[in-house]
């Protein structure tokens, strides 16, 4: 009976040590260790023993089917293994297949700007306001110190509404499209909230329309009022905004210049980032910039008068303002070469879905 | 505005020693911005001045000839083509090396030394325009013939013999500083703003040695003109102008034409005062009238452009005609030639407005009106006029015979108080009363102590940009340097108001659309008459604009979607289906009121065939849109309206109100725009949703126990809609929690008129595991009534 059994279990060891598929695996199991295999069937066997050869024998049996089973183990072990390196290698994919793009939908530019411009200003405390893009001369430019006559008010160069050769008036003059998103600064000084830091963006409209400049565009106005609001404070916010949104490398400085509605007025340059504000590039003259700066738009400190017709006493409160287009802003920065600023809103979805 | 400067020119009224590019630097920090620099020595370097020797005919070339030109050391051939060249004329000889602009043209290029159709040719002999002195006056196809210009011998540098080892700087100045526009302002606010010495013009002596006659009758008839004053020269020759007159002229951009008109060119450009010259011979009765046009009035200006005139507009006249239209433009028959010789010299103050006005009215413009357009002073003239009559006896020679000023009431000075405290609180620095007061003062501002503050009287060359206290601070601050000021974060109080709810929503609404798939457009809101019309709006519904920049953009837009469609149109060419949306404020008009700007949003799809997924599609952004912004959205099968397919709409509602619509615009619209394949829009007014609008998330706990879900596929007629199986599906058993849609299907095996719709069924208990017999026993009851309620048989 013993040898009966080292017998079978040398037999199977040799089996399984050939073993090379799974199939080959599953028959030899059935083979020697299924319910009716040869194992189970020398086993019957030693029901016919005496007690004692049935101990001995039975002893041996376990044994040797531990011996087996261990060996069907490994086996499967080694054949599994194999057959995953098998399929793995016929699993070959082509891993220069270009890839598929996410079907993302796209924001304009402008949108993304002015999500980034106003999360610049909400770090350091300023609120977006709503103010309306058609609104009363009044706010447009009387109450912004404009007088009557000035130039800016002409119809030439600002949108008036009106049907059949009237144009429309109202308890607060006429009516225009604002050429300018500071129509938002007396209106916001009026609410009596004080103080005041406010970003103000929104469409604007000019009667223009080049390759530079186009009738409708956007603005963003920042407005900040308190009782001792200073030129130094308008630096700080100026730089900060700079810093963050073109980058902690650039400079800036503010310039002398002449607005209406504030006093002192400045345009703020920032310096070119081509020629690294040095106004040259390879010794010629840097073609992006005048002399190593780019003006990025017009502020000043609230003119006395603007903070009069919003009902404070110029004496009590000071205030900053400053207003920049918002395309000219990101095409400073983004490096985006776009010749004519018109391809912006011309809705062209292969232009669209680049950014 | 921008003036053209020479530095040199201002070195002699400003004591310095920056060099050009540190001047540059600092002026535009605390004045006006320089915008470029323009060295010309440096422009004419390579340049010779030659001596013509002899002409020969290229054997080539017919219209060319071979010079042999003396340029100092040596003599050189030149081919040249200019048709004036002639033995010993001097001209600008251009050597290998040096840059010229051929025929004038924008770019400048490096001469080379060359071989012109088989002739040996070194350098170029040039044109004025070739070298970058467009002004100069020289015909076509000829060369600068320098003969009677200048003096310089053969050889010499160009920069040299014409004396222009100069800068040029262009520099903005703004529209408030008209007095910049003059070399002596722009050099007393250079003298400030660098810091050296301001040495202003010498006085001139009263009009002396003139031969007295009164020979000018002056009648000031329009008051529109505040003072006028002319001065009569007799027996003066007319000539061409020395070249340093003509240089300065050149360099600043101006034409020399002769004596006369040079020397009010350069008056203006000297002071920044304009100034006329009117040859007296043509004036009739010895009469200078002031007064508004006639009506009907025509007059041929300078330019040979005639212009009619009314009585908006000035004129200088005579006793019978219009002469020069007052501030902007003389007229062809009354200026300066070579054969005159009496000259009448004006100097005269007109009104801002009138001139823009009259400039716009007539589309002319001038120097003289851009000047009167910023507000100029009448007490500029005198001086102007003495400098006129200066410069045409030492150039013109004659004599002066009658001075006339007419000045009905003279002006006051402006005096405003000045509190040195209230620079210190705008400008946050420091300043001490002592360096404010030598600020104005140095700018020309007298600055008198009065008992607690101070009082300053604004110079009569800023009376009309000086209008208050505040303005000095402007003055003080800019020439203290804003470079010099530091950048401070402001620390005081945050803000009272918050963030504008609306603006939010509509940048969250942006977002979520981008994330589910669309891409924005951004249309001008200004749209043509068609764009409404195409899209059966009538223009009375939009906003008109009283003066459009153009045809195709008349009117504001009271709807999104004409401007969605014509994106589409334009796009279906190049990208044949997209997911697209805009989201902007729309203009309603009202009433005696500015319009409503309303916030609306509209998105969808082009291009796409499958109508039926089209619609599940953007209901379904729809649906997601309101679950995650906490509002509830219900959406009904729309009434018949013309801007909808009548089939495939539905009206969507918030509490009660429609807040827009989802569907297919009606064919007639689609077609209109010219798009070829169906484009289903939402349209939805986000002012109503807004408000109720609310970040809040909602929970609801995972299910206790096994959630069991069924398809069945059920045979239904075509018009049979889901909302109807889902109420079947949903009543007939308590346990059915869901139903949803798996796949529509048309076609092989279902008969026409019919659709097989798989409704995926969804059954829980709350508190067990169900088994498979209750979920066996309302399967069957789902069926049995899919059959009884809407007529369903369930396949395979």
């Amino acid at each position: 009976m013993q040898d009966v059994l080292l017998q079978l279990q040398t037999e199977a060891l040799a089996i399984f040590l050939n073993v090379k598929t799974v199939e080959e695996l599953e028959a030899a199991r059935v083979e020697y260790l299924g319910r009716k295999g040869r194992l189970a069937e020398a086993m019957k066997e030693l029901a016919a023993l005496d007690v004692e050869a049935k101990r001995e024998a039975g002893k041996i049996a376990n044994d040797v089917k531990r011996t087996i089973e261990a060996s069907f183990q490994a086996t499967e072990a080694r054949v599994v293994a194999g057959a995953a390196e098998e399929r793995q290698a016929q699993e070959w994919l082509d891993v220069t297949l270009p890839g598929i793009s996410p079907a993302v939908g796209h924001l304009h530019l402008t949108t993304q700007a002015i999500d980034e411009i106003s999360g610049i200003f909400a770090h350091i405390g300023f609120v977006r306001s709503r103010h309306p893009e058609v609104d009363w001369d009044y706010y447009a430019f009387e109450s912004l110190n404009m007088p009557k006559e000035h130039p800016a008010r002409d119809e030439w160069e600002t949108f008036f509404v009106g049907e059949d050769a009237s144009v429309m008036t109202g308890e607060k003059g006429k009516v225009v499209l604002t050429p300018h998103t500071s129509n938002g600064q007396v209106r916001e000084i009026e609410k009596g909230e004080l103080p005041i830091r406010m970003i103000n963006i929104g469409k604007c409209y000019r009667r223009q329309a080049t390759a530079r400049h186009l009738p409708m565009f956007h603005q963003f106005e920042g407005l900040m009022v308190d009782k001792n609001v200073t030129v130094t404070e308008l630096k700080g916010v100026f730089d900060y905004f700079v810093k963050r949104y073109f980058g902690a490398d650039r400079a800036t400085r503010l310039r002398p210049y002449h607005f209406r509605f504030t006093e002192p007025s400045f345009e703020l340059d920032i310096s070119c980032a081509v020629c690294d504000g040095t106004g040259k590039v390879d010794g010629t003259k840097c073609k992006l910039c005048k002399g190593g700066w780019l003006e990025l738009g017009g502020a000043g400190m609230v003119h006395p008068n603007v903070l009069k017709a919003g009902g404070l006493d110029p004496k009590e409160y000071t205030g900053f303002a400053f207003g920049w287009g918002v395309e000219r802003t990101m095409m400073m920065r983004s490096g985006i070469n776009i010749d004519d600023i018109r391809t912006l809103y011309k809705n062209d979805l292969r232009f669209l879905t680049q950014f | 505005m921008n003036i053209l400067a020479s530095y040199n020119w201002l070195k002699e009224h400003v004591k310095t020693k920056l060099s050009a590019e540190e001047f540059a630097k600092e002026f535009s920090l605390r004045s006006m911005s320089v915008e470029s620099i323009d060295n010309l020595g440096q422009r004419f370097e390579n340049m010779v001045i030659g001596v013509v020797k002899s002409i020969a005919q290229h054997p080539n070339a017919d219209r060319l000839r071979v010079a042999t030109v003396d340029i100092g050391e040596k003599e050189v051939p030149i081919v040249c083509g200019g048709t004036n060249l002639a033995e010993n004329m001097r001209v600008v000889v251009a050597l290998p090396g040096s840059r010229v602009r051929w025929h004038g043209g924008a770019d400048w290029t490096e001469l080379k030394k060359t071989e012109i159709r088989g002739v040996e040719s070194i350098g170029m002999i040039c044109a004025p325009s070739e070298i970058g002195l467009d002004k100069i006056p020289c015909g076509d196809h000829e060369i600068w013939d320098l003969t009677s210009v200048i003096n310089a011998p053969a050889g010499a540098s160009v920069a040299a013999a014409l004396d222009c080892n100069d800068t040029i700087f262009d520099i903005e100045v703004t529209t408030n500083r008209p007095d910049a526009m003059g070399m002596i302002g722009l050099a007393r606010e250079a003298a400030c703003a660098i810091g050296g010495d301001f040495i202003p013009m010498k006085t001139l002596p009263p009009y002396e040695g003139g031969s007295w006659r009164e020979v000018l009758n002056v009648r000031l008839e329009d008051a529109r003109c505040e003072r006028y004053m002319a001065a009569v020269i007799e027996g003066v020759t007319v000539g061409e102008s020395p070249w340093w007159m003509q240089k300065r002229l050149l360099f600043a951009g101006l034409k020399p034409i002769n004596t006369i008109v040079d020397i009010s060119n350069y008056v203006a450009l000297e002071l920044g005062q304009p100034m006329h010259a009117f040859d007296a011979e043509s004036i009739s009765e010895n009469t200078i009238v002031i007064r508004p046009g006639k009506k009907g009035e025509k007059l041929t200006l300078l330019d040979g452009k005639i212009v009619e005139i009314d009585s908006s507009i000035m004129v200088i006249a005579d006793a019978e005609k219009a002469l020069a239209v007052a501030g902007i433009m003389g007229g062809k028959d009354s200026g300066t030639t070579a054969s005159t010789t009496t000259v009448i010299f004006e100097a005269a103050m007109f009104d801002a407005l009138t001139i823009r006005r009259g400039s716009r009215a007539i589309d002319v413009s001038s120097d003289s009106q851009m000047l009167y357009e910023k507000g100029l002073s009448p007490s500029a003239l005198p001086m102007a006029l003495a400098r006129a009559v200066e410069l045409a006896m030492e150039l013109a020679g004659g004599t002066l015979v009658d001075v006339v000023d007419v000045y009905p009431e003279p002006r006051k000075p402006r005096v405003f108080p000045f509190d040195p405290e209230q620079a210190r609180r705008r400008i946050g620095v420091d300043l001490d009363d002592a360096q404010q007061i030598d600020i104005l003062t140095r700018l020309g501002f007298s600055v008198a102590k009065k008992k607690l503050a101070y009082s300053v009287t604004v110079p009569y060359w800023r009376e009309d940009d000086i209008e208050g206290e505040v303005d000095f601070t402007e003055e003080v601050a800019r020439m203290y340097g804003y470079h010099n000021m530091p950048a401070v974060l402001p620390a005081s109080r945050p803000p009272a108001g918050f963030d504008d709810a609306s603006l939010d929503w509509a940048m969250w609404t942006k977002k979520f659309l981008a994330r589910a798939g669309f891409s924005e457009f951004f249309s001008n809101s200004m749209v043509s008459v068609t764009d409404l019309e195409m899209y059966g709006v009538s223009p009375k519904d939009a906003l008109a604009l009283y003066n459009p920049l153009s045809t195709d953009i008349t009117h504001m837009r009271p709807t999104l979607v004409p401007s969605v469609l014509r994106a589409v149109e334009r796009n279906q060419a190049f990208t044949n289906t997209a997911s697209i949306f805009e989201l902007a404020r729309v203009y309603v008009p009202q009433e005696d009121q500015l319009p409503e700007e309303r916030m609306m949003v509209v998105f969808g799809e082009y291009g796409i065939a499958d109508a039926e997924k089209t619609f599940m599609r953007l209901r379904g952004v729809a649906e997601y849109f309101a679950a995650k912004s906490g509002i509830t959205l219900t959406f009904d099968r729309a009434p018949k309206n013309d801007h909808w397919h009548d089939g495939r709409t539905v009206t969507i509602t918030f509490d009660g109100v429609t807040v827009g619509t989802l569907g297919q615009v009606a064919e007639d619209f689609q077609h209109s725009f010219g798009i070829h394949r169906p484009v289903f829009l939402v349209e939805m007014n986000l002012e109503v949703l807004f408000p109720a609008m609310q970040r809040a998330q909602h929970y609801q706990a995972l299910p206790a126990f096994p959630v069991v879900t069924r398809d069945i596929a059920v045979l239904v007629d075509e018009k049979t809609e889901f909302e109807k199986i889902f109420s079947v599906v949903r009543g007939a058993k308590s346990l059915v929690t869901d139903c949803r849609v798996v796949e529509l299907y048309r076609g092989e095996g279902i008969p026409s008129g019919k659709k097989s719709v798989t409704v995926g069924v969804t059954l829980m208990a709350p508190d067990r595991t169900l088994t498979s017999q209750e979920v066996d026993e309302v399967m069957t009851a789902v069926v049995r009534e899919l059959a009884l309620r809407v007529d369903g048989t369930i396949r395979g």
